[in-house]
């Protein structure tokens, strides 16, 4: 059976082999929900906000969600060469990608890596913060509907957060990637097997007219921060997490052997447009 | 002129599946609410979506809890879904029914649109029926979120005063 609902900002599918498993499929849902309550950049309750707006004052307790996703951030900020940044969210408002009005006069924002952890669950930041977890929450909360779907008895099936795929069971999928030349046609690359594959593109950014939202967080100048691109760039990792984070890497080193792809046992596919 | 060609064209619920799974237990019938070309306006402005919505496809509930469904037409995508409104007025789930992505036709063409009208999940489409995952670039669900604003825009106005909105069929 198959569901779909509209969240993280876009079309959330979970596919699953065994019918009659509403109930199991409804907590998946509820699980990415928990995740979009948590890291929306949108919602001035989340735990995001809290931390962009107080973590410079205070000491704030996170939810262990929010914790392990830092973490996860925090490490991949470290082996990319700060070239996973989630402190990029001012660059984005200042686009108008994101809401928000940010006083630059009055700040100079930190990165992910001036959140400390003074203890198992609390942080508290050295600088002030417009952290964006964007680059990374989505493949988070499809790892955290697949480990909801698996406690509930689901033994196979896949979560796809529009477009961040994971597939999980002992059945392999085929997985197809839009072309970013013309993205009305998806090109056939495999097939999948308990493993993740997220994939960056401007080809509906482009057609919209928008800003690229892709950012360089080691650009100096505002002008320099926006990648702009016409190719497709994908990342398989065991977990969705990784390969949603590890997509900005490739793009910004444009290595497909970067290091840290090795040490997160990710894989990378460029298509050229 | 050449065929169209449709990327997606999927169906994950049908309206009674989609009623079970955001209300479990609880029996509606179907009120449905005759749009006004003053509503019609409101809500149009209210979301910006152009294409008329159908009043014909609300249910209630005795608790005065609310189920519609209505569909969104973007350039290249016809989604319908349907949301669930509980007696509070809160909005308490929202169920993609459909979802066709198309290109090298206007989605907005009403006869194309027909083709898809009335089928279920036990029906599909008989188009790339074997293209399951399709990942790539996010593409994003504002249309929904548009759509929504409408629907919410219906309750406030009609569905919210039970005596204008108990007209039973």
């Amino acid at each position: 059976m198959k569901r779909c609902k509209p969240l993280l900002g876009t079309y959330v599918e979970i596919s699953i082999q065994q019918e009659n498993s509403d109930e199991a499929i409804s907590l998946a849902f509820a699980a990415i929900e928990k995740v979009q309550s948590l890291m929306s950049f949108h919602d001035q309750q989340s735990e995001l906000s809290k931390i962009n707006h107080e973590a410079h004052l205070r000491t704030i307790a996170i939810d262990p969600w929010t914790c392990q996703i830092i973490r996860i951030a925090q490490d991949i900020h470290q082996h990319s060469g700060g070239l996973f940044n989630c402190g990029i969210g001012h660059r984005l408002v200042e686009a108008k990608l994101l809401p928000g009005n940010i006083d630059r006069a009055h700040h100079e924002f930190g990165g992910i890596e001036d959140l400390q952890f003074v203890s198992q669950e609390c942080v508290i930041s050295s600088l002030p913060l417009c952290l964006d977890l964007g680059g990374i929450a989505k493949g988070f909360a499809v790892d955290m509907a697949v480990n909801t779907l698996k406690c509930n008895g689901i033994h196979s099936g896949s979560v796809n957060a529009g477009g961040d795929i994971r597939i999980f069971g002992n059945e392999a999928q085929t997985i197809h990637i839009r072309n970013p030349k013309v993205p009305s046609n998806v090109i056939e690359i495999g097939s999948l097997m308990n493993g993740a594959i997220a994939t960056s593109g401007l080809y509906f950014s482009n057609r919209d007219q928008q800003q690229s939202y892709i950012i360089n967080p080691l650009a100096s100048k505002d002008v320099d921060a926006h990648q702009v691109f016409s190719e497709s760039f994908s990342i398989v990792a065991n977990e969705c997490v990784y390969a949603d984070a590890l997509t900005k890497v490739l793009i910004l080193s444009k290595q497909q052997n970067h290091p840290c792809f090795k040490l997160y046992q990710a894989q990378a596919i460029q298509i050229a447009a | 002129m050449s065929t169209p060609l449709i990327v997606q064209a999927k169906i994950y619920a049908s309206a009674e599946q989609a009623q079970k799974i955001l209300f479990p237990n609880k029996s509606f019938s179907k009120t449905p609410i005759l749009i006004t070309e003053d509503l019609q306006e409101k809500m149009r402005s209210a979301s910006s979506i152009r294409h008329p919505f159908q009043g014909d496809r609300i249910w209630r509930a005795t608790d005065g809890s609310w189920f519609i469904i209505d569909e969104v037409v973007g350039k290249h995508e016809m989604i319908s879904y349907a949301v669930g409104i509980n007696p509070q007025g809160n909005i308490t789930g929202i169920e993609i029914l459909e979802y066709v992505e198309s290109y090298g036709y206007e989605v907005g063409d009403a006869q194309w649109r027909k083709q898809f009208i009335g089928k279920n999940v036990n029906d599909p489409i008989k188009l790339n029926q074997d293209i399951q995952n399709i990942g790539g670039a996010t593409l994003s669900c504002k249309h929904i979120t548009d759509g929504v604003k409408r629907v919410v825009l219906l309750y406030e106005i009609t569905l919210k005063t039970p005596s204008l909105a108990a007209r039973p069929k």
